[in-house]
């Protein structure tokens, strides 16, 4: 699946169907899917937050494709009023035709940080260790998951729900999460550092300067750093 | 809904492609891959995280359970997905005017894709075929894609300053901060939450609000204010 990898970020697209089924209460399984993700916006953070290296993601919910057409009023319909030898059918045929899916699809799309073999096991893995309360709570509600029942099922289910990217743009530095959230903090910190030591003496800069590169541990990832998700200063 | 993650912006848009046409999509797709320069307008697109292009055949759709009904499709469909900081025209506006050729390659013979110029159509296109994000996460919500590029910057300098070894002097390690200072000038600056950092961290300083018991009485306060209007608070 090359076409999903660029450097070292992977972009995995699923489309899981789900079930054409309503609850007792007469609500479709595709809602309950939509209001459980809607849940997940009222949390103090995104479940998404504990699954490691990935960068950014998004669900929605594929209800249905759109057929964007238009009253007709093409070339076809002038020449028709002025010959009969144009049919209707063939007028109609000139007209973006109607589609629709037999299933809605639960849209997972997600950018992570995979190395550069991509290592799509190890960041599904990762996930269903996270989160696997959480993944239930959404897929439980879609064909062929009632068969996952671990890591190893889960990462088979997944991979069935992929589609390849046919083209995937890394617009970002691809290092590995912690790495990253590591460097926003320095940038953060050291920005801060620069406004409150201008114009001081040199003797106090490099003494500020110490005592910051201790504070801030360039090399040491874990802390102090930025958590996954933060949104507050 | 909540297409908006701090600074990111979540774009989903579908749009259907001829079956017989969409190995034109594809091979330029393919090509893109081989030859890199033919995204360098795309690069010039900072304001990008990621993005990507996926091309479901008719008959690609997930099928996973033999009760699951098969797709019944007369069109190919394109997918495209998108990372990006700045609101919805600055992004879609840049694209037409970074890429306009590449957009029509990429979009090419995409059912009603009226090209990307002029913008109004466009706009147009985009928005019909757009879908909602129900639920978006950003590992960085107060970084803009730039941000996080910069950001390696700075790590990789300080590391680097820190490495070297004792200076002999202030004057030395002044020569040295002043280096280290000017070569990250384009890459230093602070970063803010946005006004709404996500719709969930809107709904979490609103829940707390209410629990401390001061969304009451900014409600109330809100209240006096409209006095003599009918005063609807459902949209606080």
């Amino acid at each position: 699946m090359a076409g999903n990898i660029s450097g070292n970020a992977y972009a995995l697209t699923i489309l899981s169907p789900i079930k054409n089924a309503y609850t007792a209460d007469e609500i479709a399984y595709a809602d309950l899917i939509r209001d459980r993700l809607q849940g997940w916006n009222f949390e103090h953070n995104s479940p998404m937050a504990k699954v490691p290296n990935t960068y950014l993601c998004r669900f929605f919910v594929l209800d249905d494709v759109y057929t964007e057409s238009q009253p007709t009023g093409g070339g076809l319909d002038t020449v028709r009023d002025l010959s009969p030898f144009v049919t209707d059918a063939m007028r109609r045929a000139a007209v973006p035709a109607e589609d629709h899916l037999q299933s809605r699809y639960l849209v997972f799309s997600c950018n992570f940080h995979g190395g550069p073999k991509g290592d799509l096991d190890a960041y599904l893995r990762g996930m269903w260790q996270a989160i696997s309360d959480r993944i239930k709570e959404i897929w439980s509600y879609c064909y062929g998951f009632e068969q996952v029942n671990d890591a190893d099922s889960f990462i088979a289910y997944m991979k069935k729900c992929q589609l390849t990217a046919s083209l995937f743009f890394n617009g970002s530095n691809d290092e590995a999460l912690a790495e990253q959230l590591k460097a926003l903090y320095l940038k953060q910190e050291f920005a801060k550092f620069v406004i409150d030591n201008q114009g001081l003496d040199a003797a106090a800069i490099k003494v500020n300067m110490q005592a910051f590169m201790q504070r801030v541990a360039p090399n040491n990832l874990t802390a102090p750093t930025w958590s996954a998700g933060k949104y507050r200063l | 809904m909540s297409n908006i993650a701090g600074k990111a912006y979540a774009m989903n848009v579908i749009t259907p492609i001829r079956w017989y046409t969409a190995w034109l999509n594809k091979f330029y797709f393919w090509f893109a891959l081989k030859v890199p320069s033919t995204l360098k307008g795309l690069m010039t697109l900072s304001l990008i995280h990621y993005a990507r292009w996926v091309i479901i055949g008719r008959d690609q759709f997930p099928h996973l359970d033999p009760k699951q009904p098969k797709e019944k499709l007369k069109y190919s469909y394109m997918m495209f997905f998108s990372n990006f900081n700045g609101s919805w025209d600055q992004y879609v506006d840049s694209f037409t005017f970074a890429i306009p050729g590449g957009l029509d390659l990429f979009w090419k013979w995409n059912i009603r894709y009226p090209k990307s110029v002029p913008l109004t159509p466009f706009h147009n296109y985009i928005r019909y075929n757009q879908i909602e994000t129900i639920h978006y996460y950003n590992a960085y919500p107060l970084a803009a894609s730039n941000d996080v590029k910069s950001a390696k910057a700075v790590k990789d300098a300080l590391i680097a300053f820190q490495k070297h070894d004792l200076d002999a002097s202030d004057a030395d390690f002044m020569k040295r901060y002043n280096a280290l200072v000017r070569g990250l000038q384009h890459d230093l600056g602070d970063m803010h939450p946005t006004p709404i950092i996500s719709m969930s961290a809107y709904q979490v300083q609103r829940r707390q609000r209410w629990h401390d018991g001061s969304l009451k009485k900014e409600i109330e306060a809100q209240a006096l204010i409209d006095a003599g209007t009918s005063g609807d608070q459902h949209g606080r």
